[in-house]
């Protein structure tokens, strides 16, 4: 597969960032950092939640299994039996409503991320930039929500979404 | 992220045309760094793979 063809894949990439979580922002942020390793064009528009994505202060960027039947919780240690068990499955909702797990969670996957190899998430988003990422962040959400764009960290642009669709290419990726 | 530092490393180095090496422990580089060559006009040879790492020798291609 890696072979084939690949002069034909468009050079450019768009991506709206709808999620203000640290996985949804993982994701976006691999994603865009290796399209624009591989000279793509990229563009992130961050609209609604997904402005998380972009405070300086990332500490805001959490995860919590709650109310999240898709994410796979599986024991990083024990023996093998006991690490296949998919305890977001197992356990009642109920648990993820104790005070710590979302804390728990968000230790757990910053963990899982680095064993990985990846690096802490302010330190891609800055990548991202270096590698020539161009980022948006919707003003209308901007105002919306009442947030400064001093809060924001710099080298993005403020704009709406018709200077959004003026300026980027017609394939659109949306994380819903 | 082997394919970001193979690019940072080659925007560092522009004018390396000889064939340098590459270890990576990252398993997913075995088809990324490939494909990542095909798409870079790059030249790139898997030397050996030896338990976790994966050593490959890369090359600008001249032409």
């Amino acid at each position: 597969m890696s072979q084939q063809s690949p002069e034909v894949l468009p050079d450019e990439f768009s991506l709206i960032q709808s999620k203000g979580t640290l996985d949804w922002a993982y994701a976006s942020f691999i994603l865009a950092s290796t399209a624009a390793a591989m000279d793509k064009k990229v563009e992130l528009f961050f609209s609604f939640y997904g402005l998380k994505c972009l405070f300086k202060d990332t500490s805001g960027l959490k995860i919590s299994p709650l109310g999240r039947p898709d994410m796979l919780i599986r024991s990083p240690v024990g023996p093998q039996w006991f690490r296949k068990i998919d305890w977001n499955q197992n356990l009642p909702g109920l648990v993820w409503t104790l005070p710590g797990m979302s804390a728990l969670a968000t230790t757990a996957f910053k963990k899982q991320m680095k064993a990985q190899g990846q690096l802490p998430i302010e330190e891609l988003r800055a990548l991202c930039l270096e590698l020539g990422v161009k980022m948006t962040a919707c003003q209308m959400t901007l105002e919306a929500m009442g947030i400064g764009e001093s809060e924001l960290i710099d080298g993005i642009e403020f704009a709406g979404a018709p200077s959004y669709f003026a300026h980027t290419p017609s394939t659109q990726s949306l994380f819903v | 992220m082997p394919v970001i530092k193979l690019k940072k490393f080659l925007a560092q180095n522009p004018d390396l045309i000889d064939a340098f090496e590459m270890s990576v422990s990252d398993q997913g580089a075995l088809r990324d760094i490939p494909a990542f060559c095909a798409q870079q006009n790059l030249h790139c040879v898997l030397k050996e793979q030896a338990g976790s790492v994966i050593r490959f020798e890369i090359q600008r291609q001249t032409i």
